[in-house]
C-alpha cells in the first residue's frame, strides 16, 4: 500500500466530535483537494497527518512505514499553515539550505520568483511574497507528501496562477493535499476533490455535489453547468 | 546536518538578546558578584525567559519552520535548556 494514508482519525473538542473515523489518502501523482466549511476540521486534520495536533485515535503511514510522530515523517511530509511560518529575522538564502538538497539549491536560488529576494530577510517582505517563497520552498524541498493549508491565502492573480503552475509542475513526483476557500483554483488543479461534512468526510465525483451537500450555494451551479474540472 | 541549521537558526536570536541582557545584568551588580559568574548565571536564567517571549508569545507560527525540519516543541524547549545552562557554565568558568 504506497502512498500517504490516513487512517480511523477521530478528534473531539469538548463535546464536539470534529473528526469522526476519517480516512484520507494520497499517492504521488495525485493532487488531493480537501474542501468543507469553516470549522468541519480540515486544518485539524492537516495538523494530525503532519503531527503537530494530537488525535483521540490516529493511524498515519507512508508508503507502508508507521509515522507515528513528526520526526519520523520529516522528510516525507512537509506541512503548509494558513499564516507565515518563516522565522522573520532570517535572509531567504539561508532558509534555501534548510529545507532544499543540494541538488536543488541552485535551482531554488535561481528560480526568478525566488531570486529577487534571496538578500533579504523574511520582515521585508509582503505577505504574498512570503506565502510565495513558503510555497516553493516545501515544494523544493525532499519531502514526498505537501499538506497545504490556505495556499492561495493571500495571493495575487499573477501568484496564484504560478503557484498553481509550481504545483502541476511537481505532480509527477509527489502527492499534494490541498485545502483553501478558493474553491475554483482548487477545483481548476485537483486530480480528486473531498468534502468534509459533519466531521465524515465524501469524495466528490462532480462538482455539482458540492452544492448538493450544502458547501457551495445553488447561485454557483451555472460555473460548473458546462465548465470542465480535472475530476 | 539540516536539523543543525535550524537549530542554530532558532538560537541565534536568542543567544544574542540572552547574552547582552545578561552582560548589563552582570555589569549592574559587578560590585556584589564576579562579572562573568554574574554573566553565566543570568544567560542560564535568560535564554528560558527569551525563547517563551520570542516563540510562545510574540510569534508562535514560526515553531512550524522547526516543525518542518523535524523539530518538536518539546525537543526546541529541551534544548533551550540544556544549552542555556552548557553555555552558562562556560562563561561562569571563564
Amino acid at each position: 500500500m504506497s502512498g500517504l494514508h490516513a487512517d480511523s482519525i477521530r478528534k473531539q473538542y469538548g463535546d464536539r466530535q470534529v473528526l469522526n473515523d476519517i480516512f484520507l489518502s494520497c499517492k504521488t501523482g495525485e493532487i488531493v483537494g480537501l474542501l468543507g466549511r469553516n470549522g468541519s476540521g480540515k486544518s485539524s486534520l492537516l495538523k494530525i497527518i503532519f503531527g503537530t495536533l494530537s488525535a483521540d485515535n490516529k493511524f498515519v503511514s507512508v508508503d507502508q512505514r508507521l509515522m507515528p510522530s513528526l520526526f519520523s515523517g520529516r522528510d516525507l511530509i512537509k506541512y503548509l499553515p494558513q499564516d507565515s511560518f518563516l522565522p522573520a529575522h532570517i535572509k531567504i538564502k539561508y532558509l534555501i539550505s534548510c529545507f532544499c538538497g543540494k541538488a536543488a539549491r541552485g535551482l531554488v536560488m535561481a528560480d526568478p520568483l525566488i531570486q529577487p529576494h534571496l538578500e533579504k530577510q523574511v520582515a521585508q517582505l509582503s505577505g504574498g511574497e512570503k506565502r510565495l517563497i513558503e510555497i516553493l520552498l516545501l515544494v523544493h524541498s525532499e519531502a514526498k507528501y505537501l499538506l497545504l493549508d490556505e495556499p492561495f491565502n493571500g495571493l495575487s492573480p499573477l501568484q496564484i496562477t504560478a503557484v498553481k503552475t509550481i504545483i502541476q509542475k511537481h505532480e509527477a513526483v509527489k502527492g499534494f493535499v490541498i485545502t483553501d476557500h478558493d474553491y475554483p483554483n482548487v477545483l481548476d488543479i485537483a486530480s480528486r476533490i473531498v468534502l468534509m461534512d459533519q466531521g465524515n468526510t465524501r469524495v466528490i465525483k462532480d462538482p455539482r455535489e458540492l452544492i448538493q451537500f450544502g458547501y457551495l450555494p445553488k447561485s454557483s451551479l451555472h460555473i460548473y453547468a458546462g465548465g470542465e474540472t480535472n475530476l | 546536518m539540516r536539523i543543525a541549521r535550524g537549530l542554530c537558526l532558532f538560537y541565534w536570536k536568542l543567544v544574542v538578546a540572552s547574552l547582552l541582557f545578561s552582560l548589563f545584568l552582570a555589569g549592574l551588580g559587578s560590585g556584589s558578584v564576579p562579572f562573568f559568574i554574574g554573566t553565566g548565571f543570568a544567560f542560564i536564567f535568560l535564554t528560558p525567559v527569551f525563547h517563551y517571549l520570542s516563540y510562545e508569545v510574540n510569534s508562535p507560527g514560526e515553531y512550524y519552520f522547526f516543525y518542518n525540519l523535524g523539530l518538536s516543541r518539546l525537543v526546541l524547549w529541551v534544548s533551550t535548556l540544556i544549552m542555556s545552562i552548557l553555555v552558562g557554565l562556560s562563561i561562569m568558568f571563564l
